[in-house]
């Protein structure tokens, strides 16, 4: 019977024929510790490429900028997380990005999880390719040139206005306000959101609901006893994606806001870049990187490891 | 191509090649490497790179390089001149950790503001310009303030105008600021993101004195509160001609080559300089440390380019702006406009902040603006 050619094989078996003839030529004591790390490396690399970024963040963040030279001041000190607490104008912006972290987080979740249920429950495969197409077709446009086109369609001339005016109304003022912002911030998250929560309602068996129903829960009871419950995992995933995608975004609120309402991220640009001030900056984001994790661990604390797949606490 | 454009090819192509036998002659004479003429070189002339990078603002700033300088120094040395639109405040950071790290810098010459190109002249990024052949004809504006020698040269003045809607006007031109805070022009009032240019003239507005830049600003910030009431739209550069041409506002403090741009487009929009007066400001060149030694010296013959007569006028005249060389003709439409300041007793109309005072209380100055806006 003729050899199977190696390429019959599967890419991951061949990986792991590698990886482990490359153990074998290293002759570890522990070859089953050595292995895994081999394949973590990568991930590893990324993590501390990352790790090395912030601790030299945090340097510059302890240097202040020598105005007289334009170089940060030789000596370390903390003057520029005082600064981020001397001038109001940093609070205003945190707090305007949680607040808005919050909002985003909750609309788009309560609009995303009806069109991903529908998506995974749907028996018309021409609906569920339609909402797929719905899905995906804002990725193949920028978060920029989206903006830009509810300037358009949200202008004192554009395309509402105009129709306003037309049936002989006053123009309304719908863009450069912070309700602008979230609007395009909840349109720009939905399709993430949709991703995250159609996989974990793909996961509930709907043996599950007839079940339900069959033991007299009506639609409703259904949904809110069974299908909720095991979606959460989703729900979870996909909150702490567009809240963290919130908290951190710069174009939208940059275009949409007509100057007026910066999020931490406008700000932290114009510490760097208009005002040439790199330690403020570097203070400012790794202050909304501590703010931004507290609140995602402790959801995850709550939520349980589970909800990104880590086993545990997902189900209880 | 135009007989226009023709003339202006030929004046710019004659000052390079007059500036590269002036600076030969004197090379010869302090034995130092020679100029260039034409597309010929002497021998001890360096290398020729095949093109040269410079930073550029967008829209008709770009135009106006390409068209007044870029494309007659391409003709008489045969370097193409390739324009970087990265923001400027944006390849500042850049240009620094390059010099820092002993890389070569992503340009090879920076169009900038005078008070960011002081900031990385403090830095010590930028090369040496004091040898070059035509800064002695320049005005006295085109020196840097508060610095040693050259280290940037500034190019032309700018003003900060009160610009526009003729619309919205029909008696005829606005006479003062204060005409930003009647209600009627609730939300349709702008001004640049980070209040830059606007400080001096809130100032008087507001019931202060210049003289009292920097020390007491407090009628500047009185006023633009009273503006903040009034929902301005807060924008750069694009936006003023954007928001004008969309019917978004109808008065705006902005540098006067957008207001022109704007009317040049047919948008009805005029500008003027209000009786509190309006700032003045200009813009620079320079050249970052840490290039190959050829390309500084090309880098810095663009400059040399730049700031000659030939280059000026056709330079300086597409942006409406007045240059730094005596005697340029103004354009026909900006002729004895006070935006246009090229005698004494225009500047004194105006109000000038030094340099090091911008520089010195710019983030102050900034985060202050923000506090007011973004409350």
């Amino acid at each position: 019977m003729p050899r199977p050619s190696r390429t019959a094989y599967p890419l991951s078996w061949r990986l792991l024929d590698a990886a482990e003839a490359v153990v074998g030529a290293m002759r570890p004591k522990r070859p089953e510790i050595v292995v895994p790390a081999l394949f973590l490396a990568p991930a590893i690399l990324l993590v501390a490429v990352l790790v090395w970024g912030l601790a030299g963040m945090v340097g510059d963040s302890l240097h202040v900028l020598d105005t007289a030279t334009f170089l940060p001041a030789a000596e370390a000190s903390l003057g520029n997380y005082a600064q981020l607490a001397d001038r109001p104008i940093y609070a205003t912006v945190i707090r305007r990005s949680l607040v808005a972290g919050v909002i985003v987080t909750a609309a788009t979740l309560l609009l995303a999880f009806p069109y991903a249920y529908v998506m995974v429950r749907t028996s018309s495969s021409g609906l569920r390719r339609l909402l797929l197409i719905g899905l995906f077709l804002p990725f193949f446009i920028g978060q920029v040139v989206r903006a830009y086109g509810w300037l358009i369609i949200l202008g004192n001339k554009g395309i509402v206005n105009a129709a306003i005016t037309a049936l002989g109304f006053e123009p309304l003022k719908l863009i450069y306000t912070y309700e602008t912002i979230l609007f395009g911030l909840v349109q720009y998250m939905l399709p993430f959101a949709v991703l995250l929560i159609a996989p974990a309602i793909t996961a509930i068996s709907e043996e599950m609901e007839m079940a339900a129903a069959s033991l007299g829960a009506n639609w409703w009871r259904g949904f809110t006893t069974v299908v909720l419950p095991l979606a959460r995992p989703g729900l979870i995933a996909a909150g702490v994606v567009v809240f963290t995608l919130t908290l951190t975004d710069f174009a939208i609120p940059n275009i949409l806001g007509g100057g007026t309402n910066d999020f931490a991220a406008n700000a932290i640009y114009d510490a760097f870049f208009r005002i040439s001030d790199a330690g403020l900056g570097a203070a400012l984001a790794l202050v909304l990187t501590f703010i931004g994790s507290t609140i995602v661990g402790v959801i995850l604390a709550i939520a349980g490891a589970g909800t990104l797949g880590l086993g545990g606490r997902a189900g209880k | 191509m135009s007989m226009h454009d023709d003339e202006i090819q030929g004046a710019s192509r004659r000052q390079v090649l007059k500036s590269g036998m002036i600076a030969a002659a004197g090379a010869a004479l302090a034995g130092t490497p020679a100029m260039l003429i034409g597309r010929r070189a002497f021998a001890a002339e360096p290398a020729k790179p095949a093109e040269i990078i410079v930073r550029a603002w967008g829209g008709v700033w770009v135009d106006a390089l390409d068209q007044g300088v870029s494309q007659s120094f391409t003709e008489a040395t045969g370097i193409r001149v390739r324009h970087d639109l990265t923001e400027d405040n944006e390849i500042q950071p850049k240009i620094w950790a390059a010099v820092a790290q002993n890389r070569v810098p992503p340009i090879h010459v920076n169009w900038d503001t005078s008070t960011n190109a002081t900031k990385s002249a403090l830095r010590g990024v930028t090369l040496d310009l004091s040898d070059l052949s035509n800064l002695s004809q320049l005005l006295p504006v085109a020196r840097p303030k508060g610095l040693e020698g050259w280290p940037i040269v500034n190019t032309y003045s700018y003003v900060y105008v009160l610009a526009y809607r003729t619309e919205a006007f029909p008696d005829g031109a606005p006479k003062s600021w204060n005409v930003m805070l009647e209600p009627r022009f609730k939300g349709r009032v702008a001004l640049y993101n980070d209040g830059i240019g606007f400080h001096p003239s809130a100032q008087v507005a507001g019931g202060g004195k210049v003289s009292d830049i920097p020390g007491n600003m407090a009628p500047a910030w009185e006023f633009i509160r009273k503006l903040k009431a009034q929902q301005p739209l807060l924008g750069e550069d694009p936006d003023f001609t954007n928001w004008f041409q969309q019917g978004e506002i109808d008065v705006a403090c902005t540098i006067i080559s957008n207001a022109r741009e704007a009317k040049q487009n047919g948008i009805p929009v005029a500008w003027t300089v209000p009786q509190e007066g309006a700032k003045v400001d200009t813009d620079a060149l320079w050249v970052p440390k840490g290039l190959p030694e050829n390309e500084a010296y090309w880098a810095k013959q663009y400059v040399n380019h730049a700031i000659s007569k030939g280059a000026q006028q056709a330079w300086t005249e597409k942006l409406g702006l007045p240059g730094v060389q005596p005697g340029l003709t103004p354009p026909a439409d900006l002729a004895g406009d006070p935006a246009y300041p090229t005698t004494d007793e225009d500047f004194a109309r105006l109000i000038s902040v030094p340099t090091p005072v911008l520089v010195e209380h710019e983030r102050d100055w900034f985060q202050t603006f923000k506090e007011i806006m973004q409350g």
